[in-house]
């Protein structure tokens, strides 16, 4: 998730000498500003150039005036705004109530349904659109079809082909996400705040709307900022739904100027777009941040860490429970189901006798003759190769902000977390022109290492504040104690240091691996023949309307991800624990 | 004031029921200060959370002011909300989206009882006087010092003229010579106001100075309830006496008319157990004599196997019959280590405990 440490100012007084530190750490640094400042500086660059990348000639407003004097692009804006806002409003809606359910009250199968939130993040956003419009496609959808047979509508039951299809499918998608970011705030928060209130006298409405509303509202604020950033850049609903509907959003116009249809890529265009994004990006970014700071100020250490007496639900225990049903099924039951189904027939049906009869496992038998062994090849390199990389960079990253003292420390945790707040779509465009304009430095462009540095640097974020968090854990003393009992300094890192820090580091790794593993926009905008990774491959056997290969890719995709995380659950469960 | 009677409390967890609680009796009389003393998990904030209902006992009756408040038998349970008390926390529980004063007057603004602005403002004005925080309403909570978040939970709690003032720990998270202090500064509040007390602590040396009486409690049951100075001069048990300030213990065997031990055979003028067999014997430092000089006939020789030198006094390790004795001593006696002394101890000092 989301969490800023303020990691550099927990430890003011470091006093880690090692000679050539300062070298190293402004290397480390010179590292890092070009990984993720060349993809931001060529953003800028793009949208001062107009013909194709490496063609040169004068820098040029040209591309602002064409994309601003376009009423489209407004149009485009307001679509945007709406499909960003209504995706916030969604997610709330759903997240709020699960947070108080799930971290309150006494409601049934709590942790069952934290297992499935998890596991509704490993759904990828665009395997549940395509699922979603399954069911809910004016003309192919399920649910019409079987609406058309049942009253004889004319007219479609339900669409998912607007704005508020859009929002509704990407809100589901985020609520894992907030609820997590919430659950957070609310474990911080000390319950002998409320009870104080009560023992005032003080009713349980009036504690909720007085006490629990105002604390953790800095929380909700920096969840809908969060939300709201991360909505105004999302790719693959707008492409899968959005697209055939017509409704464009930035990030789609982004993507068609630079991957089009038919004719040439226009990379100024795309670069005038990015331009508004990224400005948008960074200043929500910079309110979130500004939040997060805030909403720490009211977390308060608990004396005694008693636990929180439960709310109980009485006869409300039932519709909790159906309300936490509705929602996953929304966002893992349904989508799963529904692709399983349609996998297994040779063309999409409803449930009938006849379907029933020809269901078969004919689509997953011809799945690796229609996909070629390249994009399994693919995905497994960048599903070592991203989490290896990102988690190496980010334990130097956070040993020289943790454990020293250099006056510049500060600086590389922000620039660290700055890929946070860069659009990936963004990221990759960056650096797509980045290959093609200076190929000559940069060799990378239709391999899949290309994918790989835009993954890595995405997740450098993510991997720094886990390692923060770790190494903030690992107290100062436990190293000097190895010290002063006659311990190198590479025994000290390797006995002590490293068996600590190994689980998170691990955690994260595996974490990150399945991030990379499901991730499609990037992959998409950065992609050639040559490239292919599996997730790429299922968008275009959708975009050839090969709907039954697609779910069947789909299926395996969602259970090789179960089967990786529930067996590193199982074999490594304790390892995890033991980390907090 | 505060009537709890057979009061119960049990946890069901995977490995079988855990009691908190098995059956605590207890009544505490108008403007009484009671302290609830015993080591963590002994049931004592359990206790005073179900005081103020923010635990459900499982079985027993509470009655507050002579009106019931919780009794699962009768199926009574009035809420926190309802009931006349204050309470001070051990985290304070400052809000910290209020100022000073808003966080004082929250009880009176939205509380059982109402009052209109100048009432409110009069009694927080009066309240942070109490605590000596005047001219501080308008500091955002979470500009205070721990100290001062301390009093204001503190005025929030006696603002509305509470009966009863219930306390979980509000000194342990101050540091100790903020804690002495506050101490003494507590027991002036609460004896100016007159409000009935329950305080819960671990901490004897703030149980003896501060309660009127002092409720000992371990592993979920009551073992003494007595004034500070009969607990500490007869503990009711082995317990206790080990719980509540130092103690020699010496292992002995019930005869004919004397106890049997290390140290000889004793005939001792205190109550013994009335059962026979195995017992411990136990004095206190202060009233283990040593002396180098001029022995008695009851005196026994020691050895002086180590000093730690406190300032105020001086603890001195004596070895007698090969039993190690710990004495107090005043800090400027000039006994060494190594030499060889008289030791003394008075046969009234001693406390006799079954095994």
């Amino acid at each position: 998730m989301s969490i800023v440490t303020d990691a550099a100012a927990a430890r003011p007084a470091a006093e880690v000498k090692v000679p050539g530190l300062g070298l190293f750490a402004g290397g480390l640094t010179a590292l890092l500003v070009v990984l993720v400042g060349a993809p931001l500086l060529m953003i800028v660059l793009m949208s001062l150039r107009t013909g194709f990348p490496g063609e040169g000639g004068p820098l040029t407003l040209a591309n602002f005036a064409a994309v601003y004097s376009n009423p489209g692009t407004y149009k485009v804006l307001a679509n945007t705004l709406l499909f960003a806002s209504g995706t916030v409003l969604v997610t709330l809606v759903f997240a709020v109530p699960l947070v108080w359910l799930l971290m309150r009250t006494d409601l049934p199968f709590k942790g069952t349904i934290y297992v499935l939130m998890t596991v509704g993040i490993l759904i990828p956003v665009f395997l549940r659109t395509i699922a979603w419009i399954l069911l809910l496609s004016p003309r192919i959808g399920l649910v019409n079809q079987w609406a058309r047979q049942l009253f004889g509508l004319e007219q479609p039951l339900l669409s998912l082909y607007n704005i508020p299809g859009m929002a509704f499918i990407q809100g589901v998608s985020f609520v894992p996400s907030a609820f997590f970011m919430l659950a957070a705030a609310y474990r911080t928060m000390d319950p002998a705040l409320e009870e104080a209130a009560y023992t005032s006298g003080v009713s349980k409405l009036q504690t909720f709307l007085r006490i629990n509303v105002p604390i953790t509202l800095p929380a909700i604020a920096g969840v809908m900022v969060y939300l709201f950033m991360t909505a105004i850049a999302v790719f693959e609903v707008p492409a899968i739904i959005g697209f055939p509907a017509r409704i464009l959003v930035l990030s789609a116009l982004i993507f068609t100027s630079t991957n089009p249809p038919t004719g040439l890529p226009n990379y100024g265009l795309a670069g005038a777009y990015g331009a508004v994004m990224l400005a948008a990006g960074l200043i929500l970014a910079y309110f979130y941040v500004r939040l997060v700071q805030h909403g720490k100020k009211y977390t308060v250490i608990t004396g005694r860490g008693y636990r929180p007496r439960e709310i109980a639900l009485g006869r409300w225990k039932w519709p909790g429970l159906a309300f936490a049903l509705l929602y996953l099924s929304m966002e893992v039951f349904i989508p799963f189901l529904v692709l399983v189904w349609v996998s297994l027939l040779p063309h999409l049906q409803l449930p009938t006798a006849e379907a029933f009869a020809q269901v078969s496992l004919d689509n997953y038998a011809h799945i690796f003759d229609h996909v070629g062994a390249l994009p399994f090849i693919n995905t497994a390199i960048l599903m070592f190769a991203v989490p290896t990389a990102t988690m190496v960079l980010s334990v130097l990253i956070s040993w020289v902000v943790v454990r020293t003292n250099l006056s510049f420390r500060g600086s590389l945790d922000t620039l660290a977390f700055l890929p946070h707040a860069i659009p990936g779509i963004l990221l990759a465009v960056g650096l797509a022109y980045l290959g093609l304009a200076y190929r000559t430095y940069f060799p990378v462009y239709g391999t899949i290492a290309i994918i790989a540095i835009a993954h890595t640097i995405t997740w450098i974020a993510y991997g720094t504040r886990t390692t923060n968090g770790v190494m903030i854990q690992v107290h100062r003393e436990l190293e000097e104690a190895g010290k002063v009992s006659g311990a190198s300094t590479a025994t000290v890192l390797g006995r002590i240091v490293l068996p600590l820090i190994a689980a998170g580091i691990f955690n994260s790794w595996i974490w990150i691996s399945m991030l990379s593993y499901r991730e499609v926009t990037m992959a998409l905008a950065l992609g050639t023949r040559k490239n292919l990774v599996i997730s790429t491959v299922v968008w275009q056997f959708w975009g050839n309307g090969w709907v039954p290969q697609v779910a069947a890719l789909g299926v395996i995709l969602v259970l090789f991800a179960l089967l990786v995380v529930g067996g590193l659950k199982l074999g490594f469960g304790r390892l995890g624990e033991w980390q907090h | 004031m505060i009537k709890i009677s057979g009061l119960k409390k049990w946890f069901d967890t995977p490995r079988g029921r855990v009691e908190a609680l098995r059956g605590i009796d207890l009544e505490i009389a108008e403007k009484e200060f009671c302290v609830l003393l015993g080591p963590s998990g002994c049931g004592k904030t359990t206790t005073l959370r179900c005081v103020a209902g923010l635990e459900r006992p499982d079985a027993g009756e509470l009655e507050i002011a002579g009106q019931i408040v919780n009794s699962p038998a009768r199926r009574v349970y009035v809420p926190t909300e309802k009931r006349d008390i204050g309470m001070v926390f051990q985290s304070y529980a400052i809000w910290p989206h209020m100022n000073v004063f808003q966080n004082v007057a929250f009880p009176l603004v939205r509380g059982r009882k109402r009052f209109g602005r100048e009432l409110v403002a009069e009694k927080v004005r009066r309240a942070l006087h109490l605590v000596q925080l005047d001219g501080l309403e308008d500091r955002p909570a979470t500009d205070l010092s721990g100290g001062q978040q301390q009093r204001v939970a503190m005025a929030r709690a006696m603002v509305t003229e509470p009966k009863i003032l219930l306390m979980d720990e509000p000194l342990s998270n101050l540091d100790a010579r903020l804690r002495e202090q506050m101490r003494v500064e507590l027991r002036k509040i609460t004896r100016a106001v007159g409000v009935t007390t329950l305080y819960v602590t671990h901490d004897q040396a703030e149980a003896l100075s501060l309660g009127d009486r002092v409720c000992v409690m371990h592993g979920g049951e009551i073992l003494q309830i007595a004034p500070p100075d009969e607990v500490y001069a007869r503990p009711a048990n082995l317990f206790v006496a080990e719980f509540v300030g130092e103690m020699n213990f010496i292992k002995g065997k019930l005869a004919a008319g004397c106890i049997e031990c290390a140290l000889g055979a004793l005939r001792l003028p205190v109550p013994v157990p009335a059962t026979a067999g195995a017992v411990t014997l136990a004095i206190r430092p202060e009233h283990v004599k040593v002396d180098s000089l001029d022995g008695s006939s009851n005196s026994l020789v020691g050895t002086i196997a180590s000093k730690n030198y406190l300032g105020d006094a001086a603890l001195l390790e004596v070895e007698v019959n090969g039993v190690t004795l710990l004495a107090k001593l005043p800090g400027d006696t000039d006994i060494a280590v190594g030499q060889k002394a008289f030791v003394t101890l008075p046969p009234e000092r001693w406390r006799v405990f079954a095994e």
